[in-house]
């Protein structure tokens, strides 16, 4: 199986540590990449048009964060749908939010694949693995 | 008298019956007229019977004389004989005596009936030697006259000689023998002729001599002349001495018949006639008392008319004295609103059943009526009636003129009774009255106006207490409601109105107008159109002076609004609140799972780190909540009159290293006697805050310069802090910057708390804080006191 690549969008340090750590266990990823907010990640987005092979596979977009938060990073990338949709881009919301606005957000946005409540677990990723 | 009444009784009769009494006339005219015809004509026969006896008379006695002259002549005759019976001399004789006697034509001797002697012997030969007294007819008169020992006259017959005529014998006795006859003839012509028969008016009269044939005992007449006799067309007489009737015959009998029969046609026609002008007469005054009749008829019927108008009328009519006021005539109408019987009104005048409010006046009217300065006068009043009650009438009068004059009159009234419309009439005004009132005082201006102009009609007095404009002076301008409409809304309300008038629908809607103090007034337009035959002919509606409530309005949107907001945030900080709880609570649970799962100690402390941090952030979040709970949870702030340039000097002291590390210039505006009400914890938190944050966010190329300021603006105090710092994309993060965790820098400090918690506080003591910046130039913050 090949292994996907994983980016993680979130600004908490103790999550992306413990996130890290539960993708490094699951062993079902060859690569994580991760960012503090939107911003640097939409950049970055951005700039895998001339690295198509560093193109994620699966995104894990926390929504609050400084600068640009998750729905933000949303309506800055919408201009690389095509790209999202032809590399089958997996968007994955994974908040601490619990609030029902969000998820409805997220079921609007036909880029977002799905929707994690923290804390994610290695069965989730196992799911949004596959 | 009685027999004048039986007279007059007798002569109506006549005047009554003109036919029969035109019959009567001509009856009794027609008897006198016949009578007088008969009269008239009896006396004209009378006359010509006279006339006829006359003539008839002078013939017989022309004839009697002749007759006689013819006896002296046949005695002379006679005495010729001698005593031997024989005439002497008779021819000188006879010659003599025919000169004598015109009127015989011959002498005869006739001695024992045998004609002997004759003279003139010429013409007479045929009668020589005739035997009378053997000729049979000749015999008997020849007889008779010797019967009758006188002269008798024969014939006329046939003479022998020829020709009719006439014998007359004397027998003549001899020594008491009878000798013979001396005779005379005397033809007819002459007879006819002496006699004065020939003389007779042949046009008149005709004459006949008849006698009686004594063979046929018929009566032979000797005139050639045919006549019918009747009764009384003729006369005659009777010589004996020839036994011959004379008859006079009335040629004109007959027109003396039809004279007579003419008579009495002409007199018949006159009676007809006055007959006929008799009915006539007569009819004239039938005729005259037809009309009188029918006159009298007429007037009758006008004056029975007249008389149930004037008893029937529903209205009250009266006729009463001009000078005294007295009623002279009363129709029962009038009686009965007044309740006198008719003969009690006749007692009264009209002053003493008026009611004396209105006396005056009617008397006045009363006088100009008299002197002819009016021909006639209404009047409303009121009368009193017998039982005491107030009626109300309208009462018209007017001169009834006698007999033409125009000096003599008295006055006809007439009344109706308008008690019920006088007490309708008052109830409307009543009515009126309140309505009037209601409307004025419905606590609304109630108004009306023309649909296309938007002319005023009507408004109600309610404008005064609303506008301060009264209603006379909305109403003597045409254009008054949109003159005075507030200019802004003027146009889109004038459109909108149009439109619903356009669209037929009734409207309701707010505006303001300016008042006469020059003041807004929000109104509540409500306008109903009214529809007549499917077009809008008029506009009515209420306006109420909302501005009151819209003041209310404004300040319960404000309260909604700060509800909303308030909700908002709360919602919001739940959010917040649960997603920082629960991130720091789903960390916790994540890093011990993955403490079970770990064998690496090195991993597992590295772990047991991290969670000691959580931890801790979990705490701090905590307390945070808290604090920012207690201050939008505080009833009652405590607050303490503070001096805000002492405040800021302390503030500036605990931010004493900060300040010292960026060199930072901070300029105290604040003049040393502002002094306000505040809490003295939220000052001090809220001055750390700002000015914590501009020195913090300072901009890279420049040392922080921080000004504080503090001004009156309007109603409000403001304290203005202001820097120079990096300044905020407030484009981007306009929401965010009091937002509760949230932050848009890379500053590590920057937990997007303070000034969260700086608004909770500002505004729990009712103020208001706002930002201004601009990137790389700067921001202020102005914080409103109250």
């Amino acid at each position: 199986m090949i292994k996907k690549s994983i980016w993680i969008i979130d600004d908490d340090l103790t999550y992306k540590f413990i996130i890290q750590k539960i993708i490094a266990k699951s062993e079902l990823f060859e690569s994580v990449k991760t960012f503090s907010n939107g911003e640097e990640a939409s950049i970055a987005l951005k700039s895998t048009l001339n690295f198509p092979h560093q193109i994620p596979d699966i995104i894990l977009l926390d929504i609050e964060m400084p600068i640009m938060n998750g729905w933000e990073f949303m309506s800055e990338i919408s201009i690389l749908k095509p790209i999202i949709e032809e590399k089958n881009i997996n968007i994955f919301i994974s908040s601490s939010s619990i609030a029902n606005d969000d998820k409805i957000k997220a079921a609007e946005n036909p880029n977002i694949r799905g929707y994690l409540t923290k804390p994610v677990t290695l069965d989730d990723l196992m799911k949004i693995a596959s | 008298m009685r027999i004048n009444k039986n007279v007059y009784k007798l002569i109506n009769w006549f005047y009554n019956k003109p036919i029969i009494s035109g019959i009567i006339v001509f009856i009794f005219l027609s008897i006198t007229f016949t009578f007088i015809a008969f009269q008239q004509n009896k006396i004209y026969k009378e006359s010509k019977r006279i006339e006829m006896s006359n003539i008839l008379n002078v013939i017989t006695l022309n004839i009697d004389q002749t007759l006689k002259n013819c006896y002296t002549t046949t005695l002379t005759l006679a005495l010729t004989i001698d005593e031997n019976g024989i005439p002497q001399n008779f021819d000188s004789i006879g010659k003599r005596l025919l000169e004598s006697n015109n009127s015989i034509n011959a002498v005869q001797m006739v001695p024992n009936g045998v004609i002997k002697y004759t003279y003139p012997l010429i013409g007479n030969e045929k009668a020589m030697g005739l035997d009378i007294l053997n000729l049979k007819h000749l015999q008997k008169e020849a007889l008779k006259s010797i019967q009758n020992k006188k002269m008798y006259f024969a014939g006329p017959l046939e003479l022998e000689q020829g020709g009719l005529g006439i014998v007359g014998r004397l027998p003549v006795y001899l020594k008491n023998k009878f000798w013979g006859f001396s005779a005379v003839i005397i033809k007819l012509d002459r007879l006819l002729n002496t006699s004065g028969i020939n003389s007779i008016d042949n046009k008149k009269y005709s004459f006949q001599i008849s006698k009686k044939n004594p063979l046929t005992q018929k009566e032979n007449y000797f005139l050639p002349e045919k006549i019918k006799l009747s009764n009384s067309n003729y006369v005659w007489r009777y010589i004996p001495d020839g036994d011959w009737k004379l008859y006079l015959i009335d040629k004109n009998a007959a027109t003396i018949f039809n004279k007579f029969i003419f008579s009495i046609i002409l007199g018949l026609f006159l009676a007809f006639i006055f007959a006929f002008f008799t009915v006539l007469l007569l009819k004239k005054p039938a005729q005259l008392q037809f009309l009188i009749q029918e006159q009298a008829n007429k007037l009758i019927n006008i004056e029975i008319k007249f008389k149930t108008i004037f008893e029937q009328a529903a209205l009250g009519i009266a006729n009463f004295d001009r000078t005294s006021g007295k009623f002279i005539e009363i129709n029962e109408k009038f009686c009965e609103l007044l309740g006198y019987s008719e003969s009690e009104m006749k007692n009264k005048d009209f002053q003493s059943i008026t009611h004396p409010d209105d006396l005056d006046k009617d008397l006045e009217f009363v006088n100009k009526l008299t002197s002819g300065i009016i021909e006639q006068y209404s009047l409303e009043k009121r009368y009193i009636t017998k039982n005491g009650k107030i009626i109300w009438v309208n009462l018209t009068v007017t001169p009834l003129f006698l007999n033409n004059n125009l000096k003599e009159f008295s006055f006809i009234s007439i009344v109706e009774d308008i008690t019920v419309r006088k007490r309708n009439e008052a109830k409307i005004k009543k009515t009126k009255y309140l309505l009037e009132s209601l409307i004025n005082t419905i606590d609304g201006i109630v108004w009306e106006c023309d649909v296309n102009t938007f002319e005023f009609t009507f408004i109600s007095k309610k404008v005064e207490d609303i506008l301060g404009y009264t209603a006379e002076e909305w109403l003597s301008s045409k254009t008054f409601w949109k003159d005075h409409i507030y200019h802004e809304d003027r146009d889109y309300i004038v459109n909108f109105c149009s439109t619903r008038i356009v669209e037929k629908l009734d409207h309701d809607f707010e505006y303001r107008m300016v008042a006469k103090d020059g003041s807004i007034i929000w109104l509540r337009d409500i306008v109903t159109l009214v529809i007549k035959d499917n077009k809008v002919v008029r506009l009515r509606g209420i306006m109420i002076d909302i501005t009151g409530t819209k003041k209310t309005e404004k300040d319960l949107k404000t309260s909604f609004n700060l509800v909303i907001n308030q909700n908002e945030r709360l919602l919001n900080f739940s959010h917040i609140v649960s997603h920082n709880l629960r991130s720091h609570s789903s960390n916790i649970s994540s890093l011990i799972g993955l403490i079970e799962i770990t064998e690496n100690n090195e991993e597992r402390k590295e772990i047991m780190g991290l969670l000691k941090s959580v931890s801790n952030s979990l705490n701090d979040t905590m307390i945070h909540l808290n604090e920012v709970v207690s201050i939008q949870t505080t009833v009652s702030l405590a607050t303490e009159k503070i001096n805000v340039h002492n405040y800021i000097e302390t503030t500036l002291k605990v931010l004493s290293v900060q300040i010292k590390s960026s060199n930072a210039t901070i300029n105290n505006l604040v003049s040393n006697d502002v002094e306000i009400k505040y809490n003295p914890a939220y000052m001090e938190s809220i001055l750390y805050n700002i000015i914590s944050n501009a020195i913090r966010y300072k901009h890279k190329e420049r040392e922080p310069i921080i000004t504080i300021k503090y001004y009156n603006e309007n109603e409000f105090k403001v304290l203005e802090i202001s820097d120079n710092g990096i300044g905020i994309d407030l484009e981007k993060n306009k929401d965010k910057v009091f937002g509760m965790y949230k932050t848009f820098t890379d500053n590590k400090d920057s937990k997007g708390i303070g000034l969260f918690i700086t608004k909770n506080q500002v505004e729990a003591m009712g103020g208001n804080i706002i930002v201004e910046s601009e990137l790389n130039i700067g921001t202020i913050f102005r914080i409103y006191f109250l």
